[in-house]
């Protein structure tokens, strides 16, 4: 792009010996510092404080509803969560969760984008159309089809589910159907972000590969397994990537929805740090509790950007 | 019928379950704003019915109006917009255009503040914001918001500031301009599309944001998608009101995604196209 230009930033550089070269040079630091300061600052004060905090905090006992046997207890919260029951049924959770659903959008994403692609005309509903459910605030979403589509004997799903000669289903009542529900929900939000990016990267790849791949009378599979998904590799990680990581904190539409009931049965790890925290009011051990999170999500985010270099 | 004319039509249906599957929840919530609680509830569901606009009537000017919400949701997102631009226009531009010691440690940093998880930022704020007595205010949610708007808004920024040629700014800096004033004449509005595309999204996630807003908001700081829960009870549901809370608190986030709609794609996917190439 900007290879042939000359910048001062490249004249201070490239000029170091010269005493103007310094001055620019130094000039040029001191105003990226200001340029800087403000947004660091309050990075500083908004992530990396509150960081520290949480790890501190999590090294006490603080209970806001029994104030007086709170004391620093070194690593017995995490002693705790080791042996917590519902910790670990909240990380399978949090993993049957987010493996599932980003799967989900990755394969109906890249279905749709497929099949938008080969039309010749309407593309432009669907660009239009996949925007709504990526805009639109997670908790209204989640409380839309708690109400108007997922309740009992009222809702759309359950009228579809009657007439389908299904019968009636407690779709948040019951724990399976209601990891379902959380799990269909989100999917149904998300898929137009993957179905988006991976049109987009579509429309980006080089037609002539695909010419000469038809000359070479390769079927449309090979065609797709042999140039389409390589060339999409990219694309792809950097969704399963990005979703990844939205769905292990995911919240509000669970909390809408479920509350992360019934009983434990959709409490994503997030969502029992926030009961522990802000229902239950142990905040050190919720402190833990997040602090595991972190550090889960930090271990799968390292995999996949391993996978992403690999090949 | 031909394969291809089989195919045509299968491509067709598959295509309208799909446009149904994403706009009928949203469909739905708009008619049943539209319709008296007996119609809500109607079995089998009324497609057609007299529509009125008694719940909106009601949420806005009855008792317990949300519009009180509504404005605390305006003024966090829009308070939140302001303020993070001011900080993140600037640094994206130093991000992106100038040269000084330890750059890439300050792009890493910026990016690896989005990986905290939400809930472990809020326990270490709540517990400070509660000492200081800045609990149920608007400074208080919108200093935590730059949390995640001022990453993303810096992100963003940077591949918009980076796709402008150097050739504009070097004219004028030997012009005699300062560095301050090449910024704010000539790179500023070579990037107005770019910073548009960046309110807007800044915009809709503090619209949205939810899990901040439950913990730190309180009666007189209340945005709307915390407030919706009061029509949903254990008792009962008020299901056309509902409804309309829904719609209001979507209308916003809808038209300016329609409207920005050919925009939004390129913020969604910053660095995912690419490859994500300049980490």
């Amino acid at each position: 792009m900007a290879t042939t230009a000359v910048t001062s930033a490249e004249i201070a550089s490239e000029a170091p010996r010269s005493d103007f070269g310094r001055v620019l040079a130094q000039r040029e630091r001191r105003f990226a510092a200001a340029l800087l300061a403000p947004a660091f600052l309050a990075l500083l004060a908004t992530t990396t404080f509150p960081l520290l905090f949480l790890i501190y905090t999590s090294a006490f006992r603080m209970d806001l509803a029994m104030p007086f046997t709170n004391g620093f207890i070194g690593f017995e919260n995490y002693q705790t969560l080791l042996a917590d029951e519902r910790f670990w049924t909240s990380l399978l959770v949090s993993l049957v969760y987010t493996g599932s659903t980003v799967a989900l959008q990755v394969i109906v994403g890249l279905a749709l984008a497929l099949l938008v692609m080969d039309m010749k005309r309407g593309q432009g509903w669907f660009r239009i159309i996949a925007i709504l459910p990526v805009v639109l605030s997670p908790a209204v979403v989640g409380m839309i089809w708690r109400t108007f589509m997922l309740a009992p004997e009222f809702g759309i799903v359950d009228y579809l589910a009657i007439n389908a000669g299904l019968g009636s289903k407690n779709w948040l009542g019951d724990p399976t159907l209601a990891m379902v529900s959380v799990v269909a929900i989100h999917t149904w939000q998300w898929t137009p972000f993957a179905f988006m990016v991976l049109l987009a990267s579509l429309a980006s790849l080089p037609e002539d590969i695909y010419e000469a791949a038809r000359l070479d009378r390769a079927s449309a599979w090979q065609r797709f397994r042999r140039i389409t998904l390589p060339l999409l590799r990219p694309a792809i990680v950097m969704v399963v990537i990005m979703r990844t990581m939205v769905a292990l904190t995911a919240f509000a539409a669970i909390f809408t929805v479920t509350a992360g009931g019934p009983g434990t049965a959709t409490e994503i790890l997030n969502l029992y740090a926030y009961r522990k925290s802000f229902t239950e009011l142990s905040i050190g051990y919720g402190s833990a509790l997040a602090v595991a999170l972190l550090i889960v999500t930090i271990i799968i985010s390292g995999i996949l950007f391993a996978m992403r270099r690999a090949k | 019928m031909t394969a291809k004319r089989l195919r045509v039509f299968a491509l067709l249906a598959i295509s309208m379950v799909f446009l149904l599957a994403w706009t009928f929840p949203i469909i739905w919530s708009v008619m049943n704003s539209l319709k008296t609680d007996p119609d809500v509830l109607a079995y089998p569901p009324k497609l057609v019915f007299a529509p009125t606009l008694d719940a909106y009537r009601d949420v806005l000017f009855g008792s317990g109006s949300i519009l009180p919400n509504l404005l605390s949701s305006a003024i966090i997102s829009v308070g939140t917009t302001i303020v993070t631009m001011l900080m993140a226009v600037p640094a994206a531009y130093a991000l992106a255009r100038l040269r000084f010691r330890g750059k890439k440690f300050a792009g890493f940093y910026v990016l690896a503040t989005q990986m905290l998880p939400p809930v472990g930022i809020i326990i270490p704020y709540f517990l400070v914001l509660r000492n200081i007595g800045w609990i149920d205010t608007y400074q208080g949610i919108i200093l935590i918001y730059l949390s995640f708007s001022l990453p993303f808004a810096i992100w963003l920024l940077v591949s918009y500031f980076e796709d402008i040629p150097f050739e504009m700014e070097e004219a004028a800096y030997l012009d005699g301009a300062s560095r301050l004033k090449t910024l704010w004449r000539i790179i500023i509005p070579q990037v107005r599309g770019g910073i548009a595309v960046t309110v807007v999204f800044v915009f809709l996630n503090a619209w949205n944001e939810f899990l901040f807003a439950v913990v730190l908001s309180g009666n007189t700081v209340r945005p709307v998608t915390v407030a919706m829960f009061n029509f949903v009870s254990v008792e009962q549901t008020l299901w056309a009101k509902l409804a309309a809370v829904s719609v209001l608190a979507m209308l916003p986030v809808v038209v300016l995604g329609v409207v920005a709609q050919k925009h939004i794609v390129k913020g969604l996917t910053v660095g995912a196209v690419k490859g994500g190439g300049r980490r």
